[in-house]
């Protein structure tokens, strides 16, 4: 017997290769990522930032079920070309209540991180009802069937009290109200309209998003969503005037503000 | 199946499956307006199935007590057959979903035949379902023999098995009618990742009793690999999972994390999985396999010891290279580049132990495709690492992040690294299962091999391609310095790589389709009286293999 | 107590680093320690033992 009886003895017990791997293992995870959960310390806060109405929550639900996030990021990285194509580099607090976040690994498709308000709600619709009506040679599928899929409204409710659950700050009269105001997004210049406005801010974009009054479709929530993307908070509309000129393509931006906060 | 448990043992199985149905039953109830419904459907069909089959053999007689001097296989043959048949679903659906990036309206109208629906279930069915399965079956079959123990009960081996391929099943089945959490390779929502917990730990179990029934004093170092992926697995997968389900009446959960913790734990586990269920356990089986296939000792077993911490502490800090120049803090990437390129020591350390454990058998190399398999395995593996480390570097990762070159990648190791392995594993052992002389035909195997070898290469080659000119174009600039191409020229200029891609593609699946049909009429072969060793017995075997020529030699 | 981000930073950067360093050279004296030798070239052997049935 060496000193490495004790090694020895560990082995001879497959829990105790056991427990040195979990030792092993976790200590490099609990490294990496405690640093991360007191992050909010430095990362940039915008008090003025608003949550998702139930409406656009619904749409991100559909993002998710449909699987946009495969081919679509949303992370603009600090990178020129990408501050040129698609807007501001992206920032840790914009995507502080995504629960989960979608910043994606994949571009099959263009980054999605601004891409509210540079399209009009009609362009959504043509789009995704028929993605080559409107892009020739696109290869996105279709969603037509979006267009007639009812909304299910009536327990948005729940889905908001489980995100406050996860720290989004909604109150109360938020989720007593997230049916009606899920309903109230696509009926402008009505009273409801206007609580939701009070609500979540006079900036909500209240329209029949897919133009059919009558009814909350799936298609009227994922273009509601759609359109708030990147305007949830103006904080990474400052940054941009510091874009690098002269540097090369593929070169980075403002890389002291995307790094460490220090 | 059923007949190899013992009476204590049906029973058993009979108060798991009822309390199953109950599960299911209450599912369909509280979640009758929502997709949760359909997922208690679905378990209470399994119940019930599994419920027959136990009824069905419940008063057969009890089993034979000298079965305790063999080792218990059935499990290791059902998951090798459940293996082989994920593996066409998921090429099949890969294949299509590829067919789909040329034309875009494969979906035949149909909102499940969607690329966004189908893509995960190609990953998972791919991953877990071929990958997961031919873990567990290979594992059982080497913790048995590594051990030279018999698992210790008839049930809980199958209990992991079909456990397992519940969670499967949930997965898959909810992808299609829209249930998915969205994180990549994580997406199964919550009631079926609290399922595959109580399987896994089981399986843990199950491993930790076989071992402590072990005679060897050591543990030999598959078993290393094998233990690590299931322990690091169960770590990554509660962890990444945590979530908030709406109600106990909905499918849907939020995740408890948010925003950069979100994509931090999400790659923390996504890099991770990558480690230990992709390489660790499949270095478990390549650490066993190739030296028995070779007839060689593995050229140097401490370098696998060193490789085996190297890789269950560097991989865990790796991650973050998924997430370059985005807005994770900087040094968090620094670090995760920094554990990437040390990586290389590890990774490259086994590969290498690999290829030098076929010094002196590069003829058996030559003439058996099954070791060829495994030989090539391991040079993707090699290739893979170092590909993986190179684009962890951050300006290579600015050029790479995002297109197709991480999906050649992803490519390389899955298709080059932890299919080929998988597949050289399973040839190997359906003669040894099945007690047959070899396989029904060498020469399909053969077939096979090449097959997925060009495959292989058809489909990393284009990717590499449209990924590095996608990432380049995205990044030109005209003589006025603004941006050359928009996205959609990018988009164009990736057809013809798509095309490829799911030729390449197609020639796996026809590769595995192959390996099927062998598989199969190896196992509805005659038995020949000893397994593993040469005997005089083989005109009894409806192959006309010539006499003496074992498992060792099928590659004529 | 609050747990700062500047801490848990520095103790990442600071405590993981040693801890890398014992531990690359636990595992290197461990597996190249003279008298583990003979023990690992048995293991190496082991898998190829004929009989195909369990001790137990």
């Amino acid at each position: 017997m060496n000193i490495f009886g004790f090694h020895y003895r560990l082995e001879r017990k497959g829990i105790g290769l056991v427990l040195a791997i979990i030792a092993v293992a976790s200590i490099g995870g609990i490294v990496e990522i405690a640093p991360l959960f007191t992050i909010h310390q430095t990362v940039e806060t915008d008090p003025n930032m608003r949550v998702y109405t139930p409406l656009e929550l619904a749409g991100r639900n559909i993002y998710i079920r449909e699987g946009c996030y495969a081919c679509h990021s949303q992370m603009i990285r600090t990178l020129r070309d990408e501050v040129e194509r698609y807007g501001p580099y992206s920032l840790a607090v914009e995507s502080k209540y995504d629960h989960p976040m979608l910043w994606g690994s994949k571009r099959t498709g263009p980054d999605l991180a601004r891409i509210g308000g540079k399209y009009s709600d009609e362009w959504h619709v043509r789009h995704l009802y028929n993605p080559r009506d409107v892009v020739a040679q696109s290869i996105m599928p279709a969603y037509d069937w979006l267009m007639t899929a009812q909304l299910r409204i009536e327990d948005l409710g729940e889905h908001l009290e489980a995100q406050r659950d996860v720290g989004v700050p909604y109150t109360d009269e938020m989720i007593a109200h997230a049916t009606a105001d899920a309903a109230a997004q696509i009926a402008p210049d009505t009273p409801a309209a206007e609580d939701l406005k009070k609500r979540y801010g006079a900036a909500t974009i209240i329209h029949s998003f897919a133009d059919k009054p009558a009814q909350v479709t799936e298609m009227d929530a994922l273009v509601a969503y759609l359109q708030i993307l990147g305007r949830l908070t103006d904080a990474a509309g400052k940054p941009v005037a510091q874009t690098g000129e002269t540097q090369a393509s593929g070169t980075q931006v403002g890389e002291a503000q995307a790094g460490e906060a220090q | 199946m059923i007949g190899q448990l013992t009476k204590g043992e049906r029973q058993l199985a009979l108060v798991i499956l009822i309390f199953l149905g109950l599960v299911g039953l209450a599912m369909a109830a509280g979640g009758r307006h929502d997709p949760l419904g359909a997922h208690g459907a679905l378990v209470i069909v399994c119940a019930l199935a599994g419920l027959m089959a136990v009824i069905a053999a419940y008063f057969d007689p009890e089993p034979d007590p000298e079965r305790l001097d063999r080792y218990y296989d059935d499990p290791s043959k059902i998951g090798i057959v459940i293996a082989m048949i994920w593996v066409v679903v998921g090429l099949f659906v890969g294949d299509w979903v590829a067919w789909l990036l040329v034309n875009p309206d494969l979906t035949f109208d149909a909102g499940w035949a969607s690329f966004g629906r189908l893509r995960p279930v190609h990953t998972t069915s791919v991953i877990f379902g071929f990958g997961g399965n031919a873990l567990i079956a290979t594992s059982f079959y080497v913790m048995q023999r590594t051990s030279r123990a018999r698992l210790p009960d008839q049930l809980s081996p199958l209990f992991v098995l079909f456990g397992y391929n519940v969670f499967c099943l949930l997965a898959v089945s909810g992808y299609l009618i829209g249930v998915t959490q969205s994180k990549e390779y994580a997406e199964p929502e919550w009631y079926a990742d609290i399922w595959l917990v109580i399987v896994w730990v089981t399986y843990l179990v199950l491993y930790l009793r076989t071992l402590a029934r072990r005679k060897e004093p050591h543990i030999y170092v598959a078993n290393w690999y094998y233990l690590a992926f299931i322990v690091v697995v169960a770590m990554l997968h509660i962890v990444n999972n945590l979530a908030v389900p709406v109600s106990l009446g909905h499918a849907k959960s939020y995740s408890l994390f948010a925003g950069v913790q979100d994509a931090m734990t999400e790659w923390w586990y996504g890099h991770n999985a990558v480690a230990f269920f992709l390489t660790a356990g499949f270095l478990g089986m390549m650490y066993y396999y190739l030296p028995v296939r070779a007839g060689r000792p593995i050229f140097s077993y401490r370098l696998s010891i060193i490789s085996f911490w190297g890789i269950t502490f560097f991989y865990m800090w790796a991650g973050s290279h998924h997430l370059h120049y985005t807005a994770l803090p900087q040094w968090v990437q620094t670090l995760g580049m920094t554990f990437s390129l040390m990586l290389l020591v590890p990774s490259w350390a086994s590969a290498t132990n690999a290829l030098l454990t076929l010094n002196g058998a590069w003829h058996k190399v030559r003439d058996d495709a099954t070791l060829r398999f495994m030989m090539v395995a391991a040079v993707f593996y090699g290739l893979t690492t170092f590909e993986g480390s190179f684009m962890a570097i951050r300006p290579v990762n600015s050029l790479s992040h995002y297109t197709d070159w991480t999906i050649g990648h992803v490519h390389a190791g899955a298709l080059g690294w932890v299919a080929m392995i998988t597949f050289g594993s399973i040839y190997a052992s359906v003669p040894w299962l099945w007690k047959r002389e070899s396989m029904y035909s060498p020469r399909l195997v053969e077939a096979h091999f090449w097959l997925a070898l060009t495959g292989t290469i058809v489909y990393v080659m284009a990717m590499w391609n449209s990924g590095i000119v996608q990432g380049l174009m995205w990044r030109t600039y005209d003589d006025s310095g603004t941006l050359a191409y928009s996205f959609l020229d990018t988009v164009i200029a990736m057809h013809p790589y798509y095309i490829a891609r799911a030729v390449g593609g197609l020639l796996f699946l026809i590769g595995a389709l192959i390996g099927c049909y062998n598989i199969w009429m190896t196992i509805r072969g005659v038995p020949s009286a000893a397994p593993r060793v040469a005997t005089d017995t083989a005109a009894e075997s409806p192959v006309a293999v010539p006499a003496g020529a074992a498992a060792f030699r099928s590659g004529e | 107590m609050t747990i700062y981000h500047d801490t848990l930073v520095w103790l990442a950067k600071s405590a993981g680093l040693f801890y890398l360093m014992g531990l690359s050279l636990i595992v290197l004296i461990y597996t190249y320690w003279p008298s583990n030798k003979k023990r690992f070239n048995e293991a190496a052997e082991t898998i190829f033992q004929d009989e195909d049935k369990p001790c137990r």
